[in-house]
């Protein structure tokens, strides 16, 4: 499995040289580990697949866009694959509404939160970086059980009921676990902010 | 000085990318002008990271990497000229609009009563929103109120106090159905706030119920 220092320097590569085989290396990492996240938070199987690709085929094309010193790649990765899957959602959304295609979609806009991500204010993109190292540190620190149930909010509501019925647990349960390790991770980001 | 912020919970959906259509809007708004919770999503969106980091990978099809391989090649479809200006009624001076409503149709505003109007938001892709606009003069009362579902508010400008406590510009509040308020206008200026509702709105007086089907909630 490549570092991430290897996996920044491969984006690297795909920015400035448009190189295929580092685009292949970083598509063999990070497309599987998509599929699988968008799989777990409710996505059909063969959608999960076509996102992943499309996730992909958006980091060759953004990957001058890249910034490491603003974000972990990982991190960047993700916040693609989030925003095609609200976007799929919501168009598969339309097409069940009224039975049409959907005539507004445009490919290029930009959800919200990216949109938000593309315009950060100076000193936030200093502190970028930091903070993220800080927040994966605040994770290790976290125990297994919080950190699993921390990813379950990334998942959909029904993905929170599955679970809940595997574990057997009332689904009120599964929702407060995820609220004490929100607040634990809380406090263990407070103690690193300056 | 924004005092009113959502809760984590909101701010890790809002990370996570599973609120609703008019809730992400809303939270978006937010996110805009409030540079601590910006912050706080952007912890968020390092969990989503890590988790993708730890995950147990899926099995892509054998054939994956040549098709995306092939699709690269495609240039991006070109936009269609220039994007199309979707309508917005006026602002007062100084007023921006959020840029979380820049997919959205905004009505022109609509008179509910004296020195009050609303303006329909429509969200692209969804028909289950209810986001609007309510644009209230200075000193003036809205009726008393409970919600049904969970209403957020994002406060574009003035200021308003429910009894509860001070909104101001760039506040947030998360309101259901525990809470029964009648928000009074401060009398520094009109106020317009962004909100979503998840539920019917109730109101307690016949008048302000005919309001409330006028603005369709």
């Amino acid at each position: 499995m490549p570092s991430g220092d290897e996996l920044i320097e491969l984006v690297r590569a795909v920015a400035l040289a448009s190189d295929r085989g580092a685009f292949a290396v970083l598509f063999k990492h990070f497309a599987p580990r998509i599929k699988a996240y968008l799989v777990r938070a409710g996505t059909a199987s063969e959608l999960a697949e076509e996102l992943a690709q499309e996730t992909m085929i958006a980091v060759w094309r953004k990957a001058a866009l890249f910034d490491p010193a603003r974000a972990q790649l990982s991190t960047w990765v993700f916040t693609i694959a989030r925003n095609l899957r609200v976007d799929a959602l919501r168009r598969r959304h339309d097409a069940q509404a009224d039975g049409s295609m959907d005539s507004n979609a445009n490919p290029d806009a930009e959800p919200l939160v990216q949109a938000v991500h593309d315009a950060p204010q100076p000193d936030e993109q200093l502190a970028g970086a930091r903070r993220e190292a800080a927040v994966r540190r605040a994770l290790q620190q976290l125990a297994p059980e919080q950190l699993q149930i921390l990813w379950l909010s990334f998942y959909d509501e029904q993905s929170h009921a599955r679970i809940a019925s595997e574990l057997d647990v009332p689904l009120g349960t599964v929702k407060s676990r995820i609220r004490l390790a929100v607040g634990h991770l809380r406090r263990l980001l407070q103690g690193t902010e300056p | 000085m924004i005092a009113h912020h959502p809760s984590d919970d909101l701010l890790l959906r809002a990370a996570a990318g599973t609120l609703d259509a008019g809730a992400a809007i809303v939270v978006g708004a937010h996110l805009e002008s409030c540079s601590a919770c910006r912050t706080h999503v952007r912890a968020f969106e390092s969990v989503g990271g890590a988790m993708l980091e730890s995950i147990e990978p899926a099995l892509m099809a054998p054939e994956a990497l040549a098709r995306t391989l092939a699709m690269i090649d495609t240039p991006p479809v070109a936009r269609s000229a220039a994007p199309t200006r979707l309508p917005r009624p006026e602002l007062p001076s100084g007023v921006n609009w959020p840029r979380s409503l820049a997919d959205c149709a905004v009505s022109r505003w609509h008179w509910m009563g004296p020195g009050m109007r609303w303006s329909r938001v429509t969200v692209p892709h969804t028909t289950d929103a209810n986001v609007f606009l309510l644009r209230i003069g200075a000193g003036k009362a809205l009726a008393n109120h409970t919600h049904s579902g969970l209403e957020l508010t994002h406060v574009m400008c003035g200021s308003f106090h429910d009894g509860r406590a001070l909104f101001a510009a760039g506040d947030f509040d998360a309101a259901d159905g525990s809470v029964h308020h009648q928000p009074v206008l401060e009398s520094g200026g009109e106020c317009i706030c962004l909100a979503s509702v998840e539920g019917r709105l109730v109101f307690d007086s016949a008048i302000a119920r005919m309001i409330g089907s006028l603005v369709g909630i």
